[in-house]
C-alpha cells in the first residue's frame, strides 16, 4: 500500500514537473461543479431535470440551477489544463476529454455475478460534495468535448458536457463554438435519473449551445463579430445522434476533425457531425447579414412540433438588437437594411 | 455437361450485334430533369405508389402547373447561367386554418430574391404565401451536384416530399462533372436517397400539418419506406415517366459497358444517413457538396479516394466515378477455353500469345487480355440442380444467353452482368418490412454491342 501511495505521489510530482516545463502559457481552466439543474424547454411550463457542469461556486447550490452546457474551457496549445471538479450529485462523477492525453485510472465495480466491470474511465469525485482534480498536459490544438467519464450512458445525456478549445489556426482572429446536443425528457424525471439509460433514448429537444428554437419563438441569434476577419466555427456533437449542420448559402473550409488537422481544407456547406465528433471550419463571410445554420438531419422540431430545434442565425457585422427578420433580406443578399 | 448447344448460337447473335454496332456511344445525359435557366415551379399534393401496395400523400414541387412529384424536378443548368426559380404555392391541406407558406433553399448557392417578387419573410428564406409566388435568383457559379428543399418547417416539409436536385454542367462539356478533365464520364446516373415514415403522411392526410404536432412522430422518427430517385425497388427499375407512377417520374437503372466511366451523383435527400453500397467495383469519390476534392483550385481531384460504400449525409452531395472491367476476375468474361466462342483480345485468338507491350485491354470489347481464354472457375451444375434468378440469362459470360427452364430469367435480355446497388443499412432494402425492395436497384454491365440509351 505504501509503495502504491509513493508511486502515486511520484506520478503527481512528475505531472507537476512536466506541467511546469510544458506550460508555455497559462490556460484559462475553470474549476467545475457537477450540479442538479433544470432546463425549461421553450414554450413549456415544467422544467426538465438535468445534471450540469457549472463554474465551481465554491460549494454545492441549495437548489437546482438553470442548466446550460458546461462553461467553455480554453487551453493553450502545448500547455496544460488543470480542473478541480466538485461533485454535488448523488453519484460519483469524473471528467474526461477524448483527444487529450492524460493518465487515466479506471474505476471498477464487481457486479452481482462476480465480474469486474469498469464503472468510470478515471478517478471520480465522490458523491455529495467530494472533489477530484484532473490535469492534461501538452494540450493538442483543436476542439474537444469534456464530459463525465462515469456511467457515460446515463451521465452524458443527463447534461454533463462542455467544450474545450485549444489554440487556433493561422489568420483566424474570431471564433464561434457551436455545441449540438439533445434531451429526452422521458429519461430525466424527478425519480428516474438512476434508471436513465439510453436504451429507449428518443430525444424531443434539439439544442445548439444549450438553446432550442421553438415554433413561434424568435430564432436564437449568435453574433459572429466583424466580417473582415476569418471566422473559426467549431462544431461539437455532445448528443447521441448524428447531426448535419448546414450553413445556408456560403461554403466553409473544414480544416480539422477530432482535433486532427486535415492535410488540405475541404470546401463544404454541410458537415457530417457524428456523436462525439468535433469539426473545425473556417468561414470568410462575403456579406454582412444573418445566415441560417441548422441541422439538415432535420432535428428541426421541438416536442414533436415542426419549426424548431437546431436552428440559429449567425449575425455577421450586425449590431444588436438582433431581430433576424429585419436582416432576412441580407441572408438572401438583396441589400443590407438600415439598422434601427 | 458444361456446354449447352443452344449457347453458341446466341453468342454469335450477341456478338454479331456487337460488331455491327461498333460506334462510339456519346455521353448521354441519362439524368432526367428539366433545363433552365428560368424555372416555374409550383407546390401541390399527390399520392405516390409504393410496391407494397401503399399510396402515400406527398407535398411535391411540380414543373409549372404539372403534377407534384417526388423528388421535385431535377433542375439542370449550365455553369455561369443566372438561374431564376419562380415558386407558386398551390398547396392545399386538411384540417383547420389556411395552407402553409412554401419555400426553397439552395445550399451552396448565393441566392437573392427578385425585387419584383420578394414573397414574404420566413425563418430561413423568403416564402410564397398561399396562392402567391416568390422568385429566387442565383448565378450557377460552380459546376457540380447540388440539392434544394423546403426552407420552411423543413422537418415536416422535406419528409412530405419537398426536396430535389440541381445539376450544374460545366462549360467544359456535358461529359464532365466539373471543368477538370479528371471528372470526365461516359454515363451519369442520379442516386437521390430518401426515406419516409408513413405515419406522418397519414396524419397530414387526415388532420393536416397541425395534426403532426400532436404526435411525437418527428422526434420519434421511424421510416418504413426507402427510395432512390423517389421510387422503391422494384419500381425504381421501371422506365422513367411510366403512366402508373405519375408522381414518381424518375427511375434508376444504371447500365454501362466494360471500361466505361460512370458518374454517380449521390444526394442525401431525406433526414437519415444512407451509406450507399455499390457492388462490382470500387468508386472514386471526386467531389462533395459540389466541390472537387482538390488540394488547390485547379489541381483536379487529387484528394479523391476509393470506396465501396459512399457515405452520403442529409443535404450533402457526393460525386463518384465508377469503373468496371473484368480485370481481377481471373477468367475470360467472354468465355474461356471451356466454351467454343470465337473472340479475340487485341486481335489474338484464345491460345495465341499477346504481342510484347500489347495494351492490357482490348480496344473494342475491353476484355482484360491477360485473362484471355481463362476458363470460368466454376463447373455449373446441370439445369435441374440449379436455382435461377430473374437476372440470370443462362450463361456466366457477358453478352451471352443460355437455355433456361420455362418461366426463368427474362430480366436480362442482353446477357449482362447484374450487380445489386443498395443501401448498406440493409434494413432499408425493404418496403414496409417486405424484402427485397426499398433503396435498391440493379446495375447492369452490358456487352459492348448493346445499345444503352
Amino acid at each position: 500500500m505504501k509503495n502504491t501511495h509513493f508511486l502515486k505521489m511520484m506520478k503527481v510530482l512528475l505531472l507537476l514537473v512536466t506541467a511546469l516545463f510544458l506550460s508555455t502559457a497559462p490556460s484559462q481552466a475553470l474549476d467545475l461543479a457537477a450540479v442538479e439543474a433544470q432546463w425549461t424547454p421553450p414554450g413549456a411550463v415544467s422544467p426538465v431535470r438535468m445534471w450540469g457542469f457549472v463554474e465551481d461556486p465554491g460549494g454545492c447550490p441549495a437548489a437546482p440551477v438553470a442548466w446550460g452546457t458546461g462553461p467553455l474551457q480554453v487551453g493553450t496549445a502545448g500547455g496544460s489544463l488543470s480542473i478541480t471538479l466538485r461533485n454535488c450529485l448523488s453519484e460519483p462523477v469524473s471528467l474526461v476529454i477524448p483527444g487529450q492525453m492524460t493518465t487515466l485510472n479506471p474505476q471498477v465495480i464487481v457486479d452481482s455475478q462476480g465480474r469486474t466491470r469498469v464503472s468510470a474511465f478515471t478517478n471520480e469525485a465522490p458523491a455529495a460534495g467530494g472533489t477530484a482534480t484532473y490535469t492534461w498536459n501538452n494540450l493538442q490544438t483543436g476542439t474537444f468535448l469534456y464530459q463525465s467519464g462515469s456511467h457515460p450512458a446515463k451521465q452524458h445525456q443527463m447534461g454533463l458536457y462542455g467544450a474545450l478549445t485549444v489554440g487556433s489556426y493561422p489568420g483566424v482572429t474570431n471564433e464561434l463554438t457551436l455545441l449540438f446536443s439533445e434531451i429526452d425528457p422521458a429519461l430525466h424525471g424527478p425519480l428516474s435519473p438512476t434508471a436513465a439509460t439510453p436504451l429507449t433514448y428518443k430525444p424531443k429537444y434539439f439544442l445548439i449551445n444549450g438553446q432550442s428554437y421553438a415554433p413561434g419563438e424568435p430564432v436564437p441569434v449568435i453574433a459572429t463579430g466583424p466580417r473582415t476577419t476569418t471566422l473559426l466555427v467549431r462544431f461539437l456533437n455532445a448528443g447521441l445522434m448524428s447531426h448535419t449542420p448546414v450553413l445556408q448559402g456560403p461554403y466553409m473550409s473544414v480544416v480539422a476533425e477530432d482535433g486532427n488537422p486535415y492535410p488540405y481544407p475541404r470546401e463544404q456547406y454541410s458537415v457530417m457531425l457524428a456523436a462525439g465528433k468535433t469539426m473545425d471550419a473556417l468561414w470568410q463571410p462575403l456579406k454582412n447579414g444573418t445566415y441560417a445554420l441548422y441541422d439538415r438531419s432535420l432535428s428541426l422540431s421541438s416536442d414533436g412540433a415542426a419549426g424548431g430545434g437546431m436552428l440559429v442565425q449567425l449575425a455577421v457585422d450586425v449590431p444588436p438588437p438582433f431581430n433576424w427578420s429585419l436582416f432576412l433580406p441580407t441572408i438572401i443578399g438583396a441589400g443590407i437594411p438600415a439598422v434601427p | 455437361m458444361k456446354k449447352r448447344p443452344i449457347r453458341s448460337e446466341i453468342t454469335v447473335a450477341a456478338f454479331g450485334a456487337l460488331f455491327l454496332t461498333l460506334v462510339t456511344v456519346s455521353a448521354g445525359a441519362a439524368i432526367d430533369g428539366i433545363t433552365g435557366p428560368a424555372f416555374n415551379l409550383s407546390v401541390g399534393t399527390g399520392h405516390i405508389s409504393t410496391p407494397d401496395g401503399g399510396s402515400v400523400l406527398i407535398w411535391g414541387y411540380a414543373d409549372g402547373a404539372g403534377l407534384a412529384q417526388y423528388p421535385g424536378p431535377t433542375l439542370i443548368v449550365n455553369q455561369g447561367e443566372v438561374v431564376t426559380v419562380t415558386l407558386t404555392n398551390n398547396l392545399t391541406v386538411a384540417g383547420a386554418g389556411p395552407p402553409p407558406n412554401v419555400s426553397m433553399v439552395f445550399p451552396g448557392q448565393q441566392v437573392v430574391v427578385a425585387p419584383a417578387d420578394p414573397g414574404v419573410a420566413g425563418g430561413i428564406t423568403s416564402e410564397a404565401a398561399p396562392g402567391s409566388t416568390v422568385t429566387y435568383e442565383f448565378t450557377a457559379t460552380n459546376a457540380g451536384t447540388y440539392t434544394y428543399y423546403s426552407g420552411t418547417d423543413s422537418a415536416l416539409r422535406v419528409e412530405m416530399g419537398l426536396t430535389g436536385v440541381i445539376i450544374v454542367r460545366p462549360a467544359a462539356g456535358v461529359d464532365r462533372a466539373y471543368s477538370h478533365p479528371d471528372s470526365q464520364f461516359d454515363r451519369e446516373y442520379l442516386f437521390f436517397l430518401s426515406e419516409m415514415d408513413p405515419r406522418i403522411h397519414q396524419e397530414v392526410e387526415f388532420n393536416g400539418p397541425a395534426g403532426v404536432a400532436t404526435t411525437d412522430y418527428l422526434a420519434n422518427y421511424f421510416p418504413l419506406l426507402w427510395f432512390i430517385n423517389g421510387r422503391n425497388a422494384p419500381d425504381v427499375m421501371s422506365p422513367a415517366g411510366v403512366s402508373w407512377l405519375p408522381h414518381q417520374p424518375y427511375n434508376c437503372v444504371p447500365r454501362m459497358h466494360p471500361g466505361e466511366k460512370l458518374l454517380l451523383r449521390v444526394v442525401g435527400g431525406g433526414r437519415d444517413l444512407h451509406p450507399f453500397h455499390h457492388h462490382g467495383s470500387h468508386s472514386r469519390i471526386i467531389a462533395r457538396d459540389g466541390r472537387l476534392l482538390e488540394s488547390i483550385s485547379g489541381a483536379g481531384p487529387d484528394l479523391s479516394h476509393e470506396v465501396f460504400t459512399i457515405q452520403s449525409h442529409p443535404g450533402g452531395t457526393v460525386d463518384a466515378i465508377f469503373e468496371w472491367t473484368g480485370k481481377g476476375l481471373n477468367w475470360d468474361i467472354y468465355g474461356g477455353t471451356d466454351v467454343a466462342m470465337p473472340h479475340t483480345c487485341n486481335g489474338k485468338a484464345v491460345g495465341v500469345a499477346q504481342d510484347l507491350g500489347a495494351p492490357d485491354f482490348d480496344p473494342i470489347t475491353h476484355e482484360y487480355c491477360p485473362d484471355h481464354g481463362k476458363p470460368f472457375p466454376v463447373s455449373l451444375p446441370a439445369g435441374p440442380n440449379m436455382a435461377f434468378g430473374g437476372f440470370y440469362g443462362g450463361s456466366p459470360y457477358l453478352g451471352t444467353l443460355g437455355s433456361l427452364p420455362p418461366g426463368e430469367g427474362g430480366m436480362n435480355p442482353n446477357g449482362g452482368f447484374g450487380y445489386m446497388w443498395h443501401s448498406h443499412t440493409e434494413k432499408e432494402m425493404t418496403n414496409y418490412d417486405i424484402f427485397p425492395g426499398g433503396m435498391m436497384t440493379m446495375m447492369i454491365i452490358e456487352a459492348p454491342g448493346v445499345l444503352i440509351p
